[in-house]
């Protein structure tokens, strides 16, 4: 048999995550709102919208751009078996990110590496900083 | 507090991985969430009864990169299992894909009975 032996008996490590719970709250609490948790950033160039699905395939998500959000659809399966221990989360998930920034919807590119899905979202060319040549008369 | 010392020697924030334990005829599976952690930043160790499990993220991220929302950062991952007698521990085997370690753990062959001959003296 197969004994997790930690979560049972492994006291420090229970106190740890009291501690662990409490200094990090900011995001410790996040994580467990949502799923798949999501990293939003962007630069001069685009937006990013990274996710954490491990064990997703890129084929089996389905990412729908509308004008002013992003929707985010997939569906993780369990594995067979008889469980000693299940905390993965499986089942269908659904999230939807507001873009307020017009993007360049033919140019939107998504990549998955090490269950961290990336969504590139190229900002539209108006909207990106330009640089405005003074000249003196 | 050990939080403390932690956060001192590694920098970043150390989590337990969600795992998934699950029998199935040919033996025991083993699935740990392990997301952005690529082959080389990761050890297995098995030492006595205990199976470690650790890895570290490397998200490649731009450094000019503004984050308005961040659920999830650079960390490590760290996760002990015990393991009993009955595993092959000779035939463990350990898949990483996508962000998932699969860990596969055979039972013993045949766990024979052994009888104990008693000597008389």
């Amino acid at each position: 048999m197969v004994i997790d032996f930690n979560t049972l008996y492994n006291f420090p490590s229970r106190f740890d995550r009291v501690f662990e719970d409490f200094f990090k709250a900011p995001m410790g609490n996040d994580r467990r709102l949502a799923y798949p948790p999501l990293n939003l950033s962007n630069d001069d160039e685009a937006i990013y919208v990274r996710a954490e699905v491990p064990g997703v395939k890129l084929e089996d998500v389905e990412l729908t751009l509308t004008d002013k959000t992003l929707v985010l659809k997939g569906e993780r399966s369990a594995p067979e078996g008889k469980f000693y221990r299940q905390e993965r989360p499986s089942g269908v998930f659904h999230r939807v990110i507001n873009i307020g920034v017009p993007v360049d919807r033919d140019k939107v590119t998504a990549t998955m590496a090490d269950g961290i899905l990336t969504v590139t979202l190229p900002k539209a060319a108006e909207v990106k900083p330009r640089n405005i040549s003074i000249e003196v008369a | 507090m050990s939080e403390i010392v932690k956060k001192q020697e590694t920098e970043v924030t150390r989590y337990r991985p969600a795992t998934d334990i699950l029998e199935r005829e040919d033996g025991f599976h083993i699935y740990i969430d392990l997301p952005g952690v690529k082959r080389e930043n990761m050890v297995i160790d098995l030492q006595d009864d205990e199976l470690t499990v650790s890895g570290k993220t490397s998200l490649a991220q731009g450094e000019k990169e503004h984050f308005v929302e961040a659920q999830f950062g650079d960390c490590e991952y760290l996760r002990s299992i015990a393991i009993s007698d009955i595993i092959d521990r000779e035939r463990i085997k350990a898949n990483l894909d996508g962000g998932v370690l699969e860990l596969f753990l055979p039972k013993v062959e045949k766990i024979k009975p052994k009888r104990i001959e008693i000597t008389s003296a």
